[in-house]
Parts: structure tokens; sequence; C-alpha cells
């Protein structure tokens, strides 16, 4: 078992370890964790700085023997939740409204000594409904696909487009550190003018993001200086109008997308430009389509769970993903969520929250909401309205349903547009035909 | 064409902010204008019911505009033959 601490001291002592926008970091540079909680202990990290939350990896891996790590931006009830769900009794954080944390000016103490033991790292799923699961990793496997840096080959400096605590995240964070790199991340809060900026500045050759991520980039002037030579898209489907737009605006890098979830790890990676993934790969014993759906086997010993929700797991150790795929010819291309959900700008939608909003109206009879594929935010929400009495003033009775939507959803569950219909089609038992 | 593309922008900033929408600078870029992605892919979708086709889609080059005026022209460009 190698401590991430062993990993790091293995890096050359002068390479810059992360780069933010206000300091240069390297392995000695890194600030003290704070008083470190007893070898054995419990401890959830939820930190706004990625220094913090760094040094707090280093000395809590080996140490404690369970971390939960959590967003910086996560409320505070959340965070407070989560860690008794995990039963973390510790809390280590920057943050100024966890009054009972253990803060990183605390001092610098190296705690009793400890024997070196397996800490598990607890990830919260993103968890699109409902609560967040509490998914058991250790480093070993976290790291599995970290390459080494090989001989000669420059050093890559990664920018970091993801929630450090998130599976993505942490990917990027080890593989940047682990992999002898250099990491870049912005402080929290950063505009992505700024984030482009500082990007550019520290010369960030790797950039991993989300496909939202990506487009919005696409869309900005300030990408113009980036010198890419990796470009990776994770955390949601990417499609072929991100892909290909990558392709061209940034010519020299390689573009790789990669299918992961918190629960089952990595499930592939492709780099040939095209959406979707060869069906190839599904000869190889780790992905398998089954009703429709996309199953992964995790590559290592299975995560584990806490608390009362189980893993989707079938009996042969593979793990429901509820993505919905369909193999056309040596593709497998991906449908959309089980359940219906649709993604808008990186958020998901579920069209029966937004038409039973619009149900609340007493002008509209029937209603059914879809999405619709849109190159600068994934999709948008269309509803289709039936009024009770056609309206004399259509443009106005549009204005109304959308002002009614911007009142009561959130912005991105806000139809894009509303299409007046004289009827809708319900299927024999009285339910709305849905596409 | 601007002027149809500027009057549909200002309709949706009036619904998402309820103030006047801004001055549009045509070379600025166009996420610094106060509406964000979410709000442009809200235009393109208004624009395809007023004009009849989106060229995002009809496109085969995959595009991406930085400022308005690359915004204008791409429909500009890209408008079926009657």
């Amino acid at each position: 078992m190698t401590r991430l601490g062993q990993g790091l001291a293995l890096r050359p002592c002068t390479t810059p370890l992360l780069v933010t926008g206000t300091a240069v970091l390297r392995l000695a540079d890194l600030p003290p964790p704070g008083r470190l909680p007893p070898s054995g202990a419990a401890v959830t990290v939820s930190m706004h700085g990625v220094a913090n939350l760094l040094a707090a990896l280093v000395a809590l891996d080996g140490h404690a023997a369970r971390m939960l790590l959590l967003a910086g931006d996560m409320p505070a009830a959340e965070v407070l939740r989560l860690a008794e769900a995990a039963g973390c009794d510790v809390l280590l954080s920057d943050r100024a409204d966890l009054p009972g944390a253990i803060r990183p000016e605390a001092g610098h103490g190296a705690g009793p000594p400890g024997v070196t033991r397996a800490t598990e790292w607890i990830l919260a799923s993103s968890g699109t409904t409902g609560l967040p699961k509490l998914i058991r990793h250790d480093l070993s496997g976290l790291s599995r696909s970290v390459r080494p840096l090989a001989t000669g080959a420059p050093r890559p400096v990664w920018a970091l487009g993801y929630e450090p605590t998130r599976f993505a995240g942490l990917q990027v964070l080890l593989q940047a550190v682990l992999g002898g790199g250099t990491l870049v991340a912005a402080e929290a809060g950063t505009g992505l003018a700024a984030r482009l900026g500082l990007f550019t500045r520290a010369g960030c050759t790797h950039f991993s993001a989300t496909p939202t991520l990506w487009r919005q980039i696409l869309m900005h002037p300030a990408a113009d200086g980036l010198k890419l030579r990796q470009i990776t898209l994770g955390g949601e489907i990417a499609d072929q109008p991100v892909l290909s737009a990558l392709a061209t605006r940034f010519p020299a890098a390689r573009i790789t997308h990669i299918y992961a979830s918190t629960e089952a790890g990595v499930g592939f990676s492709v780099t040939d430009g095209r959406e979707g993934f060869p069906a190839g790969l599904l000869e190889g014993g780790r992905l398998r389509i089954d009703e429709g759906r996309l199953w992964i086997r995790p590559a290592g010993p299975p995560p584990g769970s806490l608390g009362p929700m189980p893993l989707p797991m079938n009996e042969d150790g593979f793990i429901d993903t509820r993505d919905r795929v369909e193999r056309r010819g040596d593709r497998v291309h991906f449908l959309g969520r089980e359940g219906g959900g649709i993604n808008v700008g990186g958020a998901k939608v579920q069209p029966e929250m937004v038409e039973r909003a619009i149900l609340m109206l007493p002008e509209v009879a029937l209603v059914r909401v879809t999405g619709k594929r849109n190159p600068l935010s994934g999709a948008v929400i269309i509803a289709e309205v039936v009024p009770r009495e056609p309206p004399e003033d259509q443009a106005g009775f549009r204005r109304l349903v959308i002002q009614h939507c911007r009142a009561t959803l959130p912005p991105e569950a806000v139809p894009a547009l509303i299409r007046l219909a004289p009827e809708l089609a319900v299927n024999a038992s009285g339910k709305l035909m849905r596409g | 064409m601007q002027a149809i593309i500027l009057r549909v922008f200002a309709e949706i900033w009036r619904e998402q902010y309820g103030t006047a929408p801004p001055v549009i600078e045509l070379q600025a870029p166009l996420l610094d204008c106060g509406l964000d992605s979410l709000g442009f892919a809200v235009l393109v979708t208004r624009l395809e019911l007023e004009l009849g086709y989106d060229p995002f889609t009809l496109s085969d080059e995959v595009f991406y505009p930085r400022t308005m005026a690359e915004f204008v022209s791409f429909y500009e460009q890209n408008r079926p033959a009657d």
C-alpha cells in the first residue's frame, strides 16, 4: 500500500505541484493541514481552497481510517448530515460556516504517531434524484488510470475543470500530482474568462472538463491562448458537435472522452473523435448492454456503499449505469438517462416536474415536455401546451407560461419554447405519448 | 437579420431579468453580455421558430460563435435558399 504522500515524494522537488490564481506551490510549500486527528479517525474534509484540500489528502491518506470528501461549496447542513451518515466525527475545513471544524491555520501538529493504515476514500455520488450515495474507494483504485511520466516527456500541466472532490475532479488531481505534472486550479467562484486566463498564463497543456464547460470554452475568446496537447471530456456524455468543434479549434490536441461514474469507476476512454464507443469494447468483459442500458463491471474490487442504499449491482458484479444505449453497427450510442431526465447545460431536468408546474396554471389543459438537442447547452426544454380555451393573444399566453415557469422552476428547467397545440396524443391507458 | 436576432435577444433578456437589455457590442465576447450559454441556447431555439431554420443543425461545419458579429454572420451564411 503506497500512501499519497509517498507517491508525491517521488516527484522532482522543484516541479510546481499546484498553481492557483495567487500562488505557485511545490510539495514543500503545501499549507499545514491543521492539527491532525488521532490515527485511525474517521474524518470529513470540505475545503474551499484546493491547496488546503491537497494538504489534507496528503496528511490523512495512510493516517485516517476513513475520509469523506465533500465539495467546498456544499451547504453546511448537507455536510453535517453526510458526515453523520458516514460515521465521520472529525471535520477538517477552511470554511467559515462550519464552526466545529479543525482549521488549516490551527498549526502543523504531526499528530500522535500511528501505524500506516489503509484509508477509505468516501465520495458522494452526484445523486440526480434524492440523497447522494456514499461510495467507498481507496487510493490504489482511484489512481488506477494514472499514467506515469515517460522519461524525457514534457511535464504535463493540468487545468482543473471540475470540483476536485468529485470522481472526475479527483482523477485529474491524482493524474496531475502522481503523474509528475502540475495541477492548475482557480479559486472557487472565479469566472470563466479569468480561469481561462490563469490556465493560459500557467501554460496548461492538458485540460479535462465536462462537455457543458467545453461548449462555454468554445464560445469564449479567452480560450484562444490555450496551447493544449490533451483535451479530456468527462462527467457527462460527449456529443459529436462538441467533439468535432474541439478538433477544429485545437488541432494539435489529442481528444479523449471518458465514461466513468462514482459507483463503477472508469468504464472506458475513447480517442477516435466520434461520439459513443466502439462496440468491440463490449467483448472486453467489463461493459455489457442489458435491458437497453449500459452496465459496467469495476476494474478492481467492487466499491462499497455506506448507508442503506445498496449499489445497483447484479450477481455478476456489473453496475447499472442507468444510461440507455443502442448498438448501431460497430458503434454504441447513448440515448439518454433511464427515467427520461434531460441534460440542460449540465443540470438534469425531469420533464414530469416541468409538466406539473405548468399544469398548475388554470389556463392550461394538457402539457407535454420534451428535450431538443442544442449545440450550446446539450439540450433545451420544449413544452407543448394545450390551452383550456384558444387564447386571443397567443404571444401573451406563451409569456404567461414562461413567467410562471421562471417563478416556480430552476433556470435550466424553464422551457426555451412554448408550442401551442390543439391537442396531444394519449395512449390507450390515457397516458401522454412520449417521443 | 441582425435586427431580428437583436429583437429576439431583447425579448429573452426581458423575460430573464425583467430589465431593458444592454447595448450589444458586436465584437465583444458573446458570453460577456450578461446572457449565459443557456440563454443563447434559448435564443437559437426561438430564432428557429422565427426564421424557420437552425443553422447549427443545418451546417456541416460545427461552429461555436464567440461574438455577436460571428453569431449574426453564421445565420446569414447558412440561410437556406428559397
